[in-house]
């Protein structure tokens, strides 16, 4: 136990070492990893807010079966039970047509005169069907919408059901793309990491051969360019982080109002802690991936003279 | 014990460095290796701790077959073996004790033991008073003393020496061989490449002479 702190203490002071002694190359990777996280972290800000969005929308959806005028007292009895019947259904509020156009007028009271020349009522009446707060809430509306569809007395169905399959659609979209060029950038910044190891590595293979010939493990030679590749990673995506939220304090501060407007009263989030946590294991992932293509290439090369 | 049976070596595959050695040094001995350049004294050494690969044959040191040990195994077999090189592979921004104290570092020995192996080893070739020096501060013959503390501050068991003395003066020379003169009598195998005819001569050890791979006298 005392061995392997002593053995870390060393390993840690060596990075250190490395680090300073590569100063310059160091700052251009440290900065580049910090890039590339920003690029994906903002992209992830947004695509969080997006996905809060839709979880907010999808929450008010629900369904109007509009009925055909000619229905029946006992069909629109029977597709009641049907409706109040289903488990996942909250509440079922029957709109009859008078109550509709009143509704209707009073909300586009400011065309009164062009509503008072209609002498029609043109709506038919609906039930405004209330579905519980489920995960699959819209699959749930979307399933029985199909089933209600074919039923007598039924004109038609609403339920937003077409913006909300497109909304579905570009979030499907953007997550493919998320980890798209998530997974781009975390490749390139291998091979970016990898060359400052290799660097590093070049700048002390004297010593490297060295300790190789007096005995070292090659787990003692690896260990403080691993942790100089995940520092520095770490330092990048640290940075990273403090510059999403630079931009995210100053666009809630400029663009508030307009978000809560979009968001229907939800304020524009940042990502999450478990979301920062893992934006901070993958560039640790990336940066020992990164030193760990360099210095096993660097000792296969002493190993095959 | 060294024991080599019908090594070949060759670089890039049809440069002859070694052609069918065999030799066997014992236990506890002192022997030169000597030849002109060329000849495959580096070779012969660094195929003794697995720097090189040989292409043929069998080695065998401290009873072990150096030519089926895993890569990741050979700190095993390097740590029973101190070098030294002509140019002395110092470290230049460590100190005389940091470069003696990285071989003990390397193997996970304690601070304590660290300190005092360090500091003895230093006192061995009378150098305990560099130890705050760095290389580029001190004269040839005492760099080459430095290297002979760090080849021996973990006590192995052979300890192999490329043309230690080959950038000295004939006086350093002779106190270098000193110090592996000592080394031997507290047991330590000592193989000694060297192409001064003189010094061999003078010490009267045995001695095997390669000429272009070949062995032309053991």
């Amino acid at each position: 136990m005392i061995q392997t702190v002593r053995n870390l203490a060393v390993h840690f002071r060596t990075t250190l070492n490395n680090l300073k002694s590569n100063r310059q190359v160091s700052f251009v990777t440290i900065a580049t990893i910090a890039i590339a996280f920003s690029i994906l972290g903002l992209f992830l800000v947004v695509f969080v807010n997006l996905d809060t969005f839709l979880t907010t929308w999808s929450r008010e959806v629900q369904l109007v079966v509009y009925l055909e005028d000619a229905i029946s007292g006992k069909e629109r009895e029977s597709l009641e039970r049907v409706i109040a019947g289903n488990p996942e259904v909250e509440s079922v509020a029957f709109v009859s047509r008078e109550t509709a156009w009143e509704n209707f007028k009073s909300t586009f009271s400011a065309k009164s005169e062009f509503l008072k020349s209609l002498e029609i009522n043109p709506l038919p009446a609906s039930f405004n069907v209330q579905f519980k707060q489920t995960r699959d809430r819209v699959e749930k509306i979307r399933q029985f919408a199909e089933t209600l569809r074919k039923s007598p007395g039924v004109e038609s169905l609403e339920y937003g059901e077409k913006w909300i399959g497109r909304f579905e659609k570009f979030m499907i979209f953007l997550k493919v793309f998320l980890l798209a060029i998530g997974g781009l950038l975390g490749l390139g910044l291998i091979f970016i990491i990898s060359n400052t190891i290799k660097l590093s590595l070049y700048s002390r293979q004297d010593e490297i051969e060295l300790m190789l010939m007096v005995g070292a493990t090659h787990g003692y030679i690896k260990t403080p360019f691993l942790l100089e590749g995940m520092a520095q990673a770490l330092i990048g995506a640290l940075i990273s982080v403090g510059v999403i939220k630079f931009v995210h304090l100053h666009m809630k501060l400029q663009f508030q109002d307009t978000l809560e407007a979009i968001a229907r009263g939800g304020g524009f989030l940042f990502v999450s802690f478990s979301q920062v946590l893992f934006l901070l294991l993958a560039s640790a992932a990336v940066g020992w991936a990164g030193s760990y293509l360099s210095i096993n290439q660097f000792l296969n090369s002493i190993q095959k003279r | 014990m060294i024991q080599l049976y019908n090594v070949f070596k060759t670089y890039g595959g049809n440069i002859p460095a070694l052609v069918d050695v065999s030799l066997v040094i014992r236990e506890g001995a002192f022997v030169f290796v000597t030849g002109p350049s060329g000849a495959g004294k580096t070779t012969l050494l660094k195929i003794l701790f697995r720097w090189e690969n040989f292409d043929s044959g069998q080695v065998l040191v401290n009873g072990m077959n150096i030519g089926k040990i895993k890569e990741r195994n050979l700190y095993l077999l390097r740590r029973t073996i101190g070098v030294v090189f002509q140019d002395y592979k110092l470290l230049p921004h460590r100190t005389v004790f940091e470069n003696i104290a990285l071989v003990q570092q390397v193997v996970g020995a304690s601070y304590r033991a660290l300190k005092a192996r360090t500091w003895e080893a230093l006192k061995s070739v009378g150098l305990s008073h560099k130890k705050d020096a760095y290389p580029l501060q001190l004269s040839g013959g005492e760099q080459q003393r430095v290297a002979i503390a760090r080849a021996l501050v973990n006590s192995p068991k052979i300890l192999l020496a490329d043309e230690p003395t080959g950038n000295l003066d004939p006086e350093i020379a002779h106190d270098i061989v000193k110090l592996f003169e000592r080394a031997n009598e507290q047991g330590m195998t000592v193989v000694f490449a060297t192409h001064n005819h003189e010094l061999i001569r003078k010490t009267n050890y045995p001695y095997i002479a390669l000429n272009r791979g070949n062995i032309v006298r053991a």
